[in-house]
């Protein structure tokens, strides 16, 4: 038998092992997404139907935006051609360098931190397929976001201008030849940094990331500063195509990508040599020349050092850290009307957050990025000629916006907890501590942070907005429902729908119990959010026809307010005893 | 075969192993013995390819692994103390990548997928997703996986932990069986009663250094006592 192996056993060559790999890939896919149909299809469905929803929401986004750009600004048309190109440029710009970065680091995630490379590792399969392997599945993973938000921009385009068919065409190659180039400068990036500067890997992530937020800022300011006197003039635009200029350098491949698209796209010919089709396929030619070059150098740059790299950061030790401890102590003493087992709890909770990445960096994008939407606010405001219901509304959805990012956090991080204490549940199960004040402290851990965070940026936009104080008051009102509310919800699910099983919060958020509290969080939000944006926006419509006819008395709308205002806390009281008695059920049968 | 010529490894500063010069030969079964932290698996990494030496080299088969990772991975089968597993592959698919990774002819490969499976008692559960499995159940089909190709050296990581007495049984008797056969096994282990049981040498690893190197006879000569147990021995050689 031995020799019968022995004669039988030839590593494969590169074309059947490349085979083996996409066979292994195939049967997982297959795998996921028979599982998912079989336990989860109401995330499927769910999955299936925001998706569509996302994706024609943004399709119309972007052909109402051609249209009004073509019709309420009279520009000329070449002015129009050179502003859409100017805009694609810019769009593809920033994928470009959100592509690099999100590839890296999911690629170093895949290569260095997954369980599964070591066992690839050591069979006898090729270094550079390892790593293609894991690069496929990284391209993948970093670049369906950049497909679902460039796709209806492109596909828009094109119907706005009736492109030719050959247009609709080529808009995936472009898009697949195009992600490649970020993508593999992402993965080499990745790979020089794992083996040359391993120890300061995350200094060197944080200088991209702030040289990325760096050139964001500064593009947003020199936008800001062009004059907003006749705003879409051709004045205007000319100017902002100036300062606009940077994204487009010939030898960058956002402007290739964009001027291939715009060469597929145009249906007037310039004369008898010129040939828009044939332009377009010489600018895919050189984005798949260009792709093929860097996917080429980095599966070399794998073959050379991915062993060693990966050996250096196995070796590698980590640093022992001083952990700062005050903030826990502070928030000890501030909460010092709980019980003191609840305090303890809190305690727990903040210090497993504080010291998990995931969580606060999370928490710290979502609530950042709407820190800098909200500072962009002034320049939505009413001025003096301007009507004030147009301010609610935006000031409205400003609180529909932290209502849904709350519940995707809530969704994420807090419907979890219960489940991840599954493991270590025989921890707390003998403590002397009942479980009304574990699924308590979990409650108030939850709507103590989100009601921080979110009812100071609902107070920041309106206080931005110029919002008149009864307003403000009912939005602080709605805001603070809303964090108990959904921070209920996802309590008392969490703790009715657990999985002990799972040690991910990821997988447990995706599994029916976070689809389902997701449904009923943003079923939650629309009518708090329209409970109160009803009675403000008729409030402020009173105010506006007060203001011109001088007779509308909007004193009236106040009851509304008041109404509305009790309605929410009513709202809110029921979401968060409902789950919360269910959750406090299931907790008490629980075994450990 | 496999040759340690004066290989060492850092982790920082600290020096996880210093200066092994060992060799293993074929047929026999060498057991790695140590506290935590004492070097068994970072010397089991190197041998496998997973870690690099920082000097010295390792040779499987005389194949030197840093510069040929892929050959000797190829007369190398490994059982790792944390066992990984595709959660959404049947066991059968994952000993089927297994096999094509191997390069194994189609019929054969069959054949000797059906060996581990009755060899390993799988059967009851081979065709169910692997995400289902015990630790043990995983472990098991670890071990098919690793003896799929009959290795020329087969290396197991802490092979007993989360096994029951019966998987335990079963696993000594196939370290017994492979080295029998002629496979060089090197086994890193807390078990001193398997060490006892079935090792031809012993190697007792400390902070990185091979304090001892030898059978159980030897070792009981080189420290006398009373109660001349292993576990005294050990005891008494690393503190």
């Amino acid at each position: 038998m031995a020799s019968a192996i022995e004669k039988s056993l030839a590593a494969p060559d590169a074309v059947t092992e490349a085979q083996v790999f996409w066979r292994l890939r195939r049967r997982l896919i297959g795998a996921a997404l028979r599982s998912l149909l079989a336990t989860s299809r109401l995330r499927a469905v769910l999955i299936t139907l925001l998706t569509t929803f996302f994706w024609f929401g943004l399709y119309t986004l972007f052909f109402e935006g051609f249209t009004f750009l073509h019709q309420e600004t009279q520009i000329s048309p070449d002015l129009l051609a050179r502003t859409i190109r100017s805009v694609f440029s810019v769009f593809f710009m920033s994928l470009t360098m959100m592509l690099t970065l999100s590839t890296g680091i999911i690629l170093y995630g895949g290569l260095y931190r997954a369980d599964e490379t070591a066992l690839l590792l050591t069979l006898p399969a090729r270094t550079e397929r390892v790593f293609l392997y894991k690069f496929q599945a990284a391209v993948a993973m970093s670049s369906w976001g950049f497909l679902l938000l460039a796709s209806p921009m492109l596909v828009a385009y094109g119907v706005f201008v009736d492109a030719p068919w050959y247009y609709f065409a080529l808009v995936g190659p472009f898009i697949v030849g195009f992600a490649f180039i970020p993508c593999s400068i992402g993965a080499i990036f990745c790979l020089l940094i794992a083996r040359f500067l391993p120890l300061t890997r995350q200094y060197v992530v944080a200088l991209f990331v702030l040289l990325m937020i760096g050139s964001v800022v500064w593009g947003g300011w020199s936008l800001a500063s062009i004059s907003q006197d006749g705003i879409l003039s051709t004045a205007w635009l000319r100017e902002m195509l100036a300062r606009l200029r940077y994204s487009q350098h010939r030898m960058l491949p956002n402007w290739w990508l964009s001027a291939g698209l715009l060469e597929a796209a145009r249906t007037h010919s310039r004369g008898p040599e010129d040939h828009p089709a044939a332009d377009s396929i010489k600018f895919l030619c050189v984005i798949v020349a260009n792709s093929l070059l860097l996917h080429q150098i980095a599966v070399w740059t794998a073959a050379k050092i991915f062993r060693d790299s990966y050996s250096g950061l196995m070796t590698e030790v980590s640093r022992r850290r001083r952990f700062i401890t005050w903030p826990e102590t502070l928030v000890f003493a501030l909460v010092f009307f709980y019980p003191r087992q609840i305090r303890l709890l809190l305690v727990k909770d903040l210090r497993l957050f504080r010291r998990d990445p995931v969580q606060w960096s999370q928490f710290l994008i979502f609530f950042g990025l709407l820190g800098l939407y909200f500072l962009n606010i002034p320049s939505l405001r009413s001025g003096a000629n301007q009507p004030y219901n147009g301010t609610m509304m935006i000031s409205n959805l400003n609180l529909a916006v932290v209502g849904l990012i709350l519940s995707t956090f809530t969704t994420r991080f807090i419907f979890p907890m219960i489940s991840l204490e599954g493991r270590r549940f025989w921890v707390l199960g003998l403590l002397p501590v009942t479980r009304t004040r574990i699924l308590w402290g979990k409650f108030l851990f939850a709507a103590s942070g989100s009601t921080l965070a979110s009812c100071s940026l609902v107070a920041a936009s309106d206080l931005m907005l110029r919002v008149d104080l009864p307003v403000l008051v009912v939005h602080q009102v709605a805001c603070v429902v809303l964090c108990v509310g959904l921070s209920g919800i996802a309590v008392g699910l969490g703790a009715t729908l657990p999985n002990m099983r799972e040690q991910s919060p990821a997988k447990i958020a995706a599994g029916f119990g976070g689809t389902l509290n997701l449904i009923v969080s943003a079923a939650f939000i629309a009518i708090v959010v329209l409970t109160t944006a009803i009675p403000t926006y008729r409030y402020a419509s009173a105010l506006d026809r007060a203001h011109i006819l001088l007779e509308d008395h909007p004193e009236k709308w106040l009851f509304w307010l008041i109404a509305s205002a009790v309605a929410n806390v009513a709202l809110g009281t029921a979401a968060v005893l409902l789950p919360m008695w269910a959750g406090l059920r299931a907790m008490r049968r629980m075994e450990f | 075969m496999i040759q340690y010529e004066n290989i060492s490894r850092n982790y920082g500063r600290k020096e996880a192993v210093k200066r092994l010069d060992l060799t293993v030969r074929p047929g026999e079964l060498l057991a790695f013995l140590g506290p935590n932290g004492a070097g068994k698996t970072t010397t089991i990494k190197m041998t496998v390819g997973l870690l690099r030496p920082g000097t010295g080299t390792v040779r499987v088969c005389g194949i030197d692994v840093s510069s040929h990772p892929r050959e000797a991975a190829g007369r190398l089968g490994y059982v790792p103390d944390q066992p990984y597993l595709y959660e959404k592959l049947t066991g059968r698919e994952f000993l089927q990548f297994i096999v094509d990774m191997r390069g194994m002819d189609r019929s054969l490969a069959q054949e000797r997928i059906s060996q581990q499976i009755e060899a390993f008692s799988l059967d009851e559960f081979i065709d169910d997703l692997t995400e289902r499995y015990s630790h043990g159940m995983k472990q098991r089909v670890v071990f098919a996986s690793a003896l799929l190709h009959s290795p020329d050296v087969l290396i197991v990581d802490e092979p007993m932990v989360g096994l029951d007495p019966k998987s335990m049984r079963m696993v000594k008797d196939l370290l017994r069986d492979q080295a029998a056969q002629g496979t060089t096994v090197l086994m890193s282990t807390h078990t001193l009663d398997v060490v006892e049981e079935i090792a031809d040498r012993i190697g007792i690893l400390d902070r990185g250094e091979l304090l001892f190197l030898g059978t159980l006879k030897e070792l009981k000569q080189r420290l006398p006592a009373e109660d001349a147990s292993l576990e005294r021995l050990y005891l008494d050689m690393t503190g």
